[in-house]
């Protein structure tokens, strides 16, 4: 991690907070839900205040969507933005969503609060580049097959670039595992706060890709100390034409941060903040 | 070419020839202002012969006879409902037009080229109406409407105080990442200048916002878009590719409506203009009237007549019925040339 400038920790041992709206991102434990993708204006919208009602303090879904298949559904590209825009201006929620293309950037900027760098881009350097001219908070994921090392050099490209609203996500790596869709590495947290100064988010949708799996993850992220977490969730998962298996309906949600907003008051204790082997993390 | 191409063309085609009947029935309303009965035979024959005689060569005489018959019969059942006109300078679609529908949607609106037009309209009884826009809260004040209201015998009747919202207006189905160029009105691509360089967009100006989204939806040039209100969108089907683009959201603009008789109930809001002497302290006498009555003063224009020699204009709160008021403008008349009530109105604050 020699060669970190800019993403790796401060001398006076400040974190980076971001302040999107009425949230501080760093400092507030952000909850990010939302769809897979934007399939049409209601399902966005209906969501979008499902994720509201229930606790969620932004939207996230995608309108540009890089898919394994070129058959696949690739999101509703414009449309899907202006849904999105749609979806902030009924909730009031900011909006996450990604973009993979570096001609999308500004155009992305025009609808969206925060800009997603999915895992599949995040080493496509141009596109780094072009997102840390862009006067918008980026949310950079992990790439499957990414080690920490690489992960931070790639903030650091964006850094670089003059944009220092920069958050991580770990949304889980590829190992020989495959009982679960990825292997949610939560040791990312701690090791991060060791190296960085930037927030740490957990996907433990796409990190488990098993509906099941994702409730005990969120408490094993909160404890471990996350600055946040990204959920999906559908208003109808079945009908998904994504990652059907890994959302969860607005009832499950509602009831899912009910518990989250429970473990995250217990995690403020001050007995947690500190670490048995270097004290203040 | 395929068959999407030419259905395309069709729909095109289709637009085109709805927006030609709409400005011929327009005119058909404007002429009935010039004639006494609704029916005129020999005119209706005159025009029935062109027809006849204008041969296209799939058009033939007995289908397009058949066709202007229900065209006259329609003007004339417009010509006989008793429509309110108003002219407004610009396309249709013009921010000036919907700022008349935030007042009254049922007038029809009629466009006219210049504002000069719009005053002689009104003037002549062509049109019941006019309306102009007079200030703008980032470009200011719009200088050749405030020459012709110096001048004017007209009455101002109304004011409509309205946010312009510009949006970003594309042909349908255009790769947004291919437009290049956006046109519109100077004043538009000014109040939208931070947007479009955020989008390495090239301004290129254009004598009117809804003019230019006319000519993007007739002509598609490649890789254009251009700046104009909602309206333009619906009247010339085009996608809002981005709604609100303006730099400032507090972007806002005042239209005052013109008649030839003044406004019978009078208002809260009155306009006069008058001219001082060139002379130290004149104007501040004149200002003073108002402000020892504590009259609200809520608009100060001045305009150059000649050098050395400026209009006024003042826009304050009250009635020219308030004894008040009466008294001090009466005192104001005194002591100024060229004093002119312009008129005694409501204003209509939207969207605040």
């Amino acid at each position: 991690m020699d060669n970190l400038k800019l993403a790796k920790l401060r001398e006076d041992g400040k974190r980076t907070t971001i302040k999107i709206g009425d949230i501080v991102i760093g400092e507030d434990f952000v909850v990010i839900a939302g769809p897979c993708g934007v399939e049409s204006e209601e399902q966005t919208v209906e969501t979008a205040k499902a994720v509201r009602e229930g606790g969620g303090m932004m939207f996230r879904g995608g309108a540009y969507k890089p898919r394994t298949s070129p058959y696949d559904f690739q999101g509703l590209g414009l449309q899907g933005l202006k849904i999105l825009e749609k979806a902030r201006a009924t909730t009031g929620l900011p909006i996450v969503t990604e973009v993979i293309d570096p001609r999308d950037v500004s155009w992305v900027c025009e609808f969206a609060d925060i800009l997603q760098i999915g895992a599949r881009n995040m080493q496509n350097f141009s596109l780094l580049k072009e997102v840390g001219r862009a006067g918008k908070p980026v949310l950079l994921k992990r790439g499957m097959y990414s080690t920490l090392k690489e992960w931070l050099n790639c903030a650091e490209y964006i850094l670089a670039e003059g944009n220092m609203d920069v958050m991580l996500c770990e949304r889980g790596i590829r190992t020989f595992e495959t009982y679960t869709r990825n292997t949610l590495d939560l040791s990312m947290i701690p090791a991060i706060r060791e190296l960085s100064h930037l927030p740490v988010l957990i996907d433990p949708s796409h990190g488990t890709g098993k509906l099941s799996l994702i409730e005990k993850m969120c408490f094993a992220a909160i404890a471990a100390g996350a600055d946040g977490l990204l959920l999906e969730v559908h208003i109808n998962p079945c009908e998904a034409k994504s990652d059907a298996d890994q959302q969860f309906n607005p009832q499950q949600f509602a009831l899912l941060m009910q518990k989250i907003q429970k473990l995250q008051k217990f995690m403020q204790e001050k007995v947690f903040n500190s670490s048995i082997i270097s004290g203040d993390l | 070419m395929k068959l999407d191409d030419i259905r395309h063309n069709i729909d095109l085609i289709d637009s085109k020839i709805l927006k030609l009947l709409n400005d011929r029935f327009e005119q058909g309303l404007l002429a009935k202002r010039f004639k006494d009965k609704i029916e005129d035979p020999k005119r209706e024959k005159e025009v029935m012969e062109r027809i006849k005689n204008n041969a296209n060569a799939l058009v033939e005489s007995d289908f397009s006879t058949g066709i202007y018959k229900n065209i006259l019969t329609e003007s004339k059942r417009l010509q006989g409902k008793s429509l309110v006109i108003i002219g407004f300078q610009g396309e249709h679609g013009a921010y000036s037009e919907e700022a008349v529908r935030h007042y009254d949607s049922n007038f029809v609106t009629i466009p006219c080229t210049t504002f000069n037009e719009v005053f002689e309209g009104v003037n002549s009884g062509t049109y019941d109406y006019g309306i102009v826009p007079v200030e703008n809260t980032l470009g200011g004040v719009v200088g050749p409407v405030n020459e012709l209201l110096i001048n004017t015998d007209l009455q101002i009747i109304g004011a409509i105080d309205m946010p312009v919202h510009h949006c970003l207006l594309m042909v349908p189905g255009t790769d947004h990442r291919d437009i290049r160029e956006v046109y519109s009105h100077s004043q538009a691509l000014a109040q939208c200048r931070r947007f479009l360089s955020r989008n390495n967009l090239t301004p290129v100006p254009y004598y009117d916002t809804a003019g230019a989204a006319r000519m993007i939806a007739e002509k598609q040039p490649r890789g254009c878009a251009c700046i104009a209100g909602k309206l333009s969108a619906e009247l010339y089907n085009l996608e809002i590719l981005k709604e609100n683009i303006e730099d400032l959201s507090s972007n806002r603009t005042r239209f005052l409506l013109l008649s030839k008789q003044p406004h019978e109930d009078g208002g809260t809001k009155c306009t006069i203009t008058f001219t001082t002497e060139h002379k130290a302290g004149t104007l501040f006498s004149v200002l003073e009237l108002f402000a020892s009555s504590g009259i609200n003063l809520t608009r100060i224009e001045s305009i150059p007549n000649e050098p050395g020699d400026y209009s006024f204009f003042l826009d304050f709160d009250g009635s020219i019925k308030d004894p008040k008021i009466m008294d001090t403008l009466e005192k104001a008349e005194k002591q100024t040339s060229g004093f002119k009530i312009l008129g005694c109105y409501s204003e209509k604050v939207v969207g605040h």
